[in-house]
């Protein structure tokens, strides 16, 4: 690159500021080279190919070099330079909204006119630079030990500038350290490394850090963002749902260096891949994260095509770096994306199973997530799952024996009812209740399930079941515990009282077209009823009372309705049993059951049931857990939705990919989702690894060689280092895709380890993009917290598995709609888990999280803002973990080792902080403050405190060491 | 006006580091930054700017979660109620969604008697007679529509312009295009009776906007502010003595690494602090005079959405930007007839007891007022019986007001067709309503962008219109 193409591109870099001095050497300009992107990125819209205000378009030269828009050599007559320069509330300022052009860009513009305003003949734009493949360029000529350093060096030469010198020891292994895996080192690891700071020692630890099963952990994080990765549905009914498999692949396969290519294909289309292992089929779990809404009242297809855009916006984003989703609605408005283009991408994911529909087709409000889920394999507990099995059959095939002898005996009285049969659950042909925004969900075992907003206060549930049964002789209810319940229920109320009233319980047979008859029930029976609530209220007719059954909640109960005489239930029979609980807050039914008896049962039978059901719990319990995958089905037709409306079907579209990737080989469409995965990582598309090598060096920066990661597109911040980001790109592609090698390339780089202390001279590059200075930013969320436990001792390093409980505030989860979860913190250790295993409710994100700018993922997160605020300040300091991490943090200080004066372990917690040694005058700060909070304490507390007051005083210095800009900051 | 996404959220300017690391304080105290919770370092140069003169300071919303009848409370429908019980026409339903009711669902005239009030005569119907005592200050519009049926997607539309989460919420387009007036407190906070919408916190999000652009929930459970306490054993003067060790040990640091952020984070500490104090002494409700607390119904101590209307007063004097109160309950599907007169005592008084408070201190001239829920409710009767029964989600035709600062009061806007489903007479988008409200608080909706992805984004997508006939 030469050296006035770098200026001019420093020149648009948002690096100067206005007042700065002017750069050396003031370059010639370029229509072509510099003036046209900029007019390309700010006025292409309404004045480009799709859009002429005015009559005017700047991609042409005669429309350009007419009088009334330029006058080659006299910039204060050109109106174009004029529009450009006026105040931005001027109405006739251009561009009318967004932007203005910076001075530098206004600068560039005038020179151009002054110099002539020259425009080759014929003009035609050049393509964009991110649209052409990589290329691996030519190495710049300065010396340095390696090509990033090159490339660098060269930009900051021709700036005149000079790179840092390398940084502290300490400070650089702390920075390795949370780069790499996102958890700082141990006094001792520094202690080596500043003891020899040496190449090869470096290198040894670069490579001994990408080896670590930590490393997966930190570069999740930012996978799970771009994967939009959550534990819970979104929207109104925010469920919980197992995807926490998929976040462990993630992790495993970032350890194991999976080429990205390979993780490209399999998160996409595991399923699909010929012999899909179970870890392929994982990985589909990736497009599974779209947000799914499964309020009561929404419709399923408008769910299901929210998804597809979802997905396709994901995809765009992630491995073309484009702003697909304006092609939803419209052709694109500055990049060539057409509709067409973006429905071709839609019909590649437009064949998966549905994920939310209306258990009852009739009824809006019986929505429910239906998955589709995997079982994982779980040879863990094979052998216990294979023996409770036989142990199944076998009580089965004894209940069966007992029962037929028992019939055996009875069937000589003629008359007696049939007693052969065990319980029949009775199915649910129709559920209505005075909540007509709740939803009843079956379960397997036949069991009714409520879940919704606010129980109403007045509850009549009806249940209609056609279900042809001879010689009924009693009805039972049986009232159920259930995790998803306040306090596990039964009753729906809240989580201390899980009570419930059932104030009547009738039932009306109903033959044909006859009218209802009701059914007389002679006794009821309940094996508990709270006191003053006998279950013989629910059929005395009274309304006022009832059956209820406190204080026994959390645990399955039973009513038992016996019938004045056998009811037998033919094909044309309905029978409508309605529960009437009128007792208001809540206290009505969660989970509930109905089931036809035949005989009394004898005690034999009874006893061989319950050991049958506790087995079936056991096994219940041992259920192996889910994960969402992605199931492809029949092809659906897919179609152009007009103005992105799924409404509104219109012209019909097969697969495809976008045409400006076309190019020359027309033929080959990718027919579906494998194909197109394999397209995306081919040599065809250009950007796949120019976003990669871009997204990763922005982890590790702060910012990306391209500013803005989300896009490349047309109106993308242009390269800081356009070369070194192919360079980049090429060398992940030819070291087959492998990411530890381009992210040990680069923190290899003595640009990586240069020391982050700015100097004046470097104050003209006010945003570091030219790096004539190491990296320095505020830590993300994630890293905070790791770092806080960390350096207070307190992280548990225990990975995968289902996410865990932090403490949060009191009714953090409450929220109108959906599950009202019972919030549980992980017991032990397990609440000290690395924060990538914190469970993401979207609607609620755990405040350790969103207070650091952790986003909500509902869409695709690029790129994270990072903020300075005051609640953070308090989080830091009041927030139970922090406040757990100063009680630890002032434990390790006062019983390291060889410390034996206030100094030394001050300076050990210093280290544990920041790994470096406080200089006199920090150390002089931090034994004032425990001086004067030993003085504070010893004036307001009793005589004999001592060990107390010493304490409290090491916690208040511990909470300074925690909350030191220094230690959030990724050095 | 528009700034940039980028430099405000993840870099510094240099410019900054020398003023910042001599007077952490200098940098919120000079008014320069976007709000309180704005202190992203590099943000000293997007002074606060208006488009134009602003009508309006402050604005409080109050919205009623899941959706109030309009046809019981301001949309008078005689025929409708001529019609109870019978059949709507096919023509009526014809091409319409509803979320849970078949078209075949009776009509549902309101068991409530209308009237007018006040020397504009609006209509007001019997279950609101408190609101009917300041009904003069009112601008109602009748005729209101939205693109979403559901909830969550409706209130995001409501709160963001679009019907799905990721884009910055009203709130933080105000906090991040006006700043702030009080250094010491949010620039928007938010209170809740009862839990929170469906689309959950979302409602309050920044988007794409800086994270501190971000409504703060001031609760009712707990601490006011997340981690607002100080652990047991901590007095004040403990943590001033922290705070002081804590600022001078970043100032050390920041000598040698010039890192601007540095004193923006050390700025953020004191102001932590300052929040201990200044949001306790906010919400001392005690403080009212016992008529004041009467005039409310509030209670001091007793969480609720009186007391949440009287707080909402408390942080206009003080200088909040944007106050919401989400009222929770609205979402009458059944049992209307006693659900509905319930909820409307719970929010009636106080109200009005806002909009008179506020007149009488001289303040209604400077807020506005925006009363709104996610849609309306059907003409439609859903579930069986009269006393059982409510109404289904209506998104095509429901009432909103507007009150204070800028509006002209009094004046109705727009009419439904005799059925109450659908609009007779000037359809009001939600994204009108967006527009009008930041022209009322001094933004044009169609300047007030900022670039994401490559575009440029606004409250209002590409469109709304400003309603110029409710404008003083």
């Amino acid at each position: 690159m030469n050296a006035v193409l770098l200026a001019c591109l420093l020149l648009t870099l948002p690096v100067q500021s206005s007042d700065s001095p002017p750069l050396p050497g003031q370059p010639s300009v370029s229509f072509t080279r510099d003036v046209y992107p900029i007019l390309s990125r700010n006025c292409l819209q309404c004045h480009g190919p799709q859009q002429q205000n005015g009559d005017f378009r700047i991609d042409s030269r005669d429309s350009l070099l007419h009088p009334d828009i330029l006058r080659p050599r006299s910039p204060q007559a050109s109106e174009l330079l004029r529009r450009i320069t006026l105040p931005s509330t001027d109405e006739q300022h251009m561009p009318p909204i967004g932007n203005p052009l910076t001075q530098p860009q206004q600068q560039l513009i005038r020179q151009w006119i002054d110099a002539g305003a020259a425009i080759p003949d014929p003009f035609i734009p050049p393509p964009h630079w991110a649209w052409s493949p990589p290329v691996r360029p030519e190495l710049p000529p300065q010396i340095t030990d390696s090509p990033i350093d090159a490339f660098i060096r060269q930009t900051l030469d021709s700036h005149q500038l000079q790179p840092a010198p390398q940084a502290d020891p300490a400070v650089l292994v702390r920075r390795l350290y949370l780069a790499l895996i996102g958890l700082p080192p141990t006094p001792a690891e520094v202690a080596a490394f500043a003891a020899e700071p040496s190449e090869t020692r470096y290198q040894q630890l670069v490579d001994e850090l990408l080896q670590r099963p930590q490393f997966g952990e930190r570069w999740a994080r930012h996978w799970l963002d771009l994967a939009r990765y959550a534990d819970s549905h979104g929207f109104q009914r925010d469920d919980l749902r197992d995807s926490w498999a998929w976040r462990d692949w993630v992790i495993q396969a970032l350890n194991r260096d999976l080429p990205f290519d390979q993780f490209t294909i399999e998160q996409l289309a595991g399923d699909l891949l010929p012999n899909a292992t179970e870890a392929q089929r994982v990985a589909t779990g990736f497009h599974r994260c779209s947000p799914t809404n499964v309020e009561a009242g929404s419709l399923p297809e408008e769910t299901r095509a929210e998804q597809l855009i979802d997905r396709v916006n994901t995809t765009a984003t992630i491995w073309l770096g484009a702003t697909l989703e304006c092609a939803q609605c419209h052709d694109h408005k500055y990049d060539p994306f057409s509709l067409q283009d973006y429905y071709q991408l839609l019909a590649c994911f437009n064949n998966t199973a549905l994920e939310a529909d209306r258990a009852n087709p009739a009824q809006p409000s019986s929505i429910r997530f239906i998955g589709p889920e995997m079982p994982l394999s779980d040879p863990r507990h094979d052998e216990q799952r294979a023996a409770l099995n036989s142990r199944l059959a076998e009580l089965q095939q004894k209940l069966k024996r007992q029962r037929s002898s028992s019939s055996a005996n009875e069937k000589s009285a003629a008359d007696q009812p049939r007693t052969d049969s065990a319980p029949v659950v009775l199915k649910a042909e129709s559920i209505r209740s005075l909540a007509a925004a709740d939803t009843w969900n079956t379960l397997p075992d036949g069991s009714i399930l409520v879940s919704g907003d606010a129980p109403p206060a007045d509850d009549l549930v009806t249940v209609t079941v056609r279900q042809p049964l001879q010689n009924i002789i009693a009805l039972r209810l049986e009232a159920l515990p259930h995790d998803s319940l306040p306090g596990k229920g039964p009753g729906r109320g809240d989580k201390k009282r899980p009570n419930f009233v059932l104030h009547e319980f009738t039932a009306t047979l109903t033959e044909g077209d006859a009218d209802p008859l009701p059914l007389r029930f002679t006794s009821a029976t309940a094996d508990f009823s709270q006191q003053n609530w006998d279950v013989a209220g629910a059929v005395d007719g009274q309304p006022k009372t009832g059956w209820a059954i406190a204080p026994r909640f959390a645990a399955p109960h039973h009513a038992t309705f016996r019938l004045a005489s056998p009811l037998t239930l033919t094909e044309n029979s309905i029978l409508t049993i309605r529960l009437d609980q009128h007792f208001g807050s809540g206290r009505s039914l969660g989970r509930f059951r109905l089931s036809a008896l035949f005989s009394d049962s004898d005690p034999e039978t009874e006893q061989l049931q319950q050991q049958l059901q506790q087995v079936q719990d056991s096994l219940a319990a041992l259920a192996p857990a889910t994960t969402l995958v992605m199931v492809e089905q029949q092809p659906r037709p897919a179609f152009i939705f007009q103005r992105g409306d799924y409404r509104q079907p219109g012209a019909a579209v097969q697969p495809g990919i976008p045409a400006l990737f076309r190019g020359s080989q027309p033929a080959t469409q990718p027919q579906n989702r494998l194909e197109l995965a394999r397209w995306l990582v081919s040599p065809a598309n250009p950007l796949a690894a120019r976003a990669a090598v871009n997204r990763w060096w922005a982890e590790l920066f702060g910012t990306g060689l391209v500013a803005t990661p989300e896009d490349l597109g047309s109106r993308c911040e242009p390269p800081s280092h356009p070369e070194l980001l192919d360079w980049l790109a090429v060398e992940l592609i030819e070291n087959g895709w492998s990411m530890k090698h381009v992210l040990r390339r680069i923190v290899l780089s003595r640009t990586f380890r240069q020391s982050a202390d700015s100097t004046r001279q470097q104050q003209l590059d006010d945003q570091n993009r030219l790096l004539a200075r190491g990296p320095s930013f505020r830590m993300d969320a994630e890293m905070i917290r790791d770092n806080l436990l960390a350096a207070s001792g307190l992280l548990d390093l225990k990975q995968f598995g289902p996410p865990i409980r932090p403490p949060q505030p009191a009714g953090f989860w409450n929220k109108v709609g959906g599950q009202q979860y019972d919030y549980q913190v992980s017991p032990g250790t397990e609440k000290y888990r690395r924060s990538i295993y914190i469970v993401l409710k979207r609607s609620a994100i755990h405040p350790s999280l969103s207070t650091f700018d952790g986003p909500a993922r509902f869409a695709c997160t690029v790129q994270r803002s990072r903020t300075s605020t005051a609640l953070q300040a308090l989080a830091l300091l009041n927030e139970p973990v922090s406040v757990d991490a100063a009680t630890a943090l002032a434990g390790r200080m006062l019983s390291s080792p060889g410390a034996d004066t206030d100094s030394r372990r001050l300076t050990h917690g210093f280290q544990l902080c920041t790994a470096r040694t406080p200089e006199p005058a920090e150390l002089q700060v931090l034994l004032q403050l425990l001086k004067q909070q030993r003085e504070a304490l010893r004036q307001r507390s009793p005589a004999d405190a001592h060990d107390t007051i010493e304490q409290a005083a090491w916690h208040a210095v511990a909470g300074v060491l925690l909350n030191l800009h220094e230690t959030i900051t990724r050095p | 006006m528009s700034r940039s996404g980028n430099s405000d959220s993840a870099t510094c300017t240099r410019r900054t580091a020398a003023a910042a690391i001599g007077g952490a304080a200098l940098a919120i105290s000079g008014g320069r930054l976007a709000g309180t919770f704005a202190s992203v370092p590099g943000t000293v140069d997007t002074r606060p700017l208006a488009h134009f003169a602003a009508k309006a300071k402050h604005l409080i919303c109050l919205h009623m979660i899941g959706a109030p009848s309009q046809l019981d409370l301001f949309d008078d429908k005689p025929e409708l109620v001529r019609r109870h019980g019978q059949p709507c026409p096919e023509s009526v339903t014809r091409n319409r969604d509803f979320a849970f009711i078949g078209k075949t669902s009776v009509l549902a005239g309101s068991p409530w008697k209308f009237r007018r009030h006040g020397e504009s005569g609006q209509v007001l119907s019997e279950l609101l007679p408190e609101l009917a005592t300041v009904a003069d200050e009112l601008a109602v519009i009748r005729s209101v529509h939205t693109n979403e049926i559901n909830h969550a997607p409706a209130q995001m539309f409501l709160h963001s312009g679009f019907g799905r989460s990721g884009r910055p919420t009203l709130g933080a387009w105000l906090s991040w295009g006006l700043g702030s007036d009080n250094p010491n407190l949010p620039a928007w906070v938010v209170l809740l009776s009862g839990p929170p919408g469906g689309a959950g916190t979302s409602l309050w999000s920044a988007g794409f906007l800086p994270g501190i652009h971000q409504g703060t929930q001031f609760r009712a459970e707990g601490d006011p502010v997340l981690f607002l306490s100080n652990p047991p054993g901590y007095q004040p003067e403990d943590r001033q003595r922290q705070l002081e060790a804590l600022l001078s040990l970043n100032s050390i640091r920041a000598q040698q690494t010039l890192d601007p952020a540095a004193a923006v984070r050390s700025s953020q500490y004191d102001l932590a602090l300052r929040l201990q104090s200044s949001v306790p002494e906010l919400l001392a409700l005690n403080e009212e005079s016992q008529d004041t607390l009467r005039q409310y119904g509030a209670t001091a101590g007793q969480p609720s959405f009186a007391a949440n209307c009287l707080l909402a007063r408390r942080m206009v004097e003080r200088g909040v930007r944007t106050i919401e109160l989400f009222d929770a309950d609205w979402d009458h599907h059944s049992s209307l007839q006693t659900a509905l007169p319930r909820k409307c005592r719970e929010v009636d008084r106080p109200i009005a007891a806002l909009i008179r408070d506020l007149r009488l201190r001289g303040l209604l001239q400077d807020t506005l007022l925006v009363w709104m829920s996610e849609f309306g409710r059907t003409p439609l009767q859903q579930g069986g019986t009269a006393a059982t029964a409510g109404r289904d989600h209506h998104k095509d035709a429901f009432t909103m007001w507007l009150a204070g600062a800028g509006v002209r009061p009094g004046m109705s806007l727009g009419a439904t067709d005799d059925f109450g489903m659908d609009i007779a007479e000037r359809p009001v988008h939600v994204h009108d309503v967006q527009a009008t409200v930041l022209q009322l608080l001094g933004l044009n909706h169609e300047h007030l962008t900022y670039r994401y992805q490559g575009r440029d984004f606004r409250l209002t997508d590409v469109h709304g219109q400003v309603l110029q006939e409710i404008l003083l």
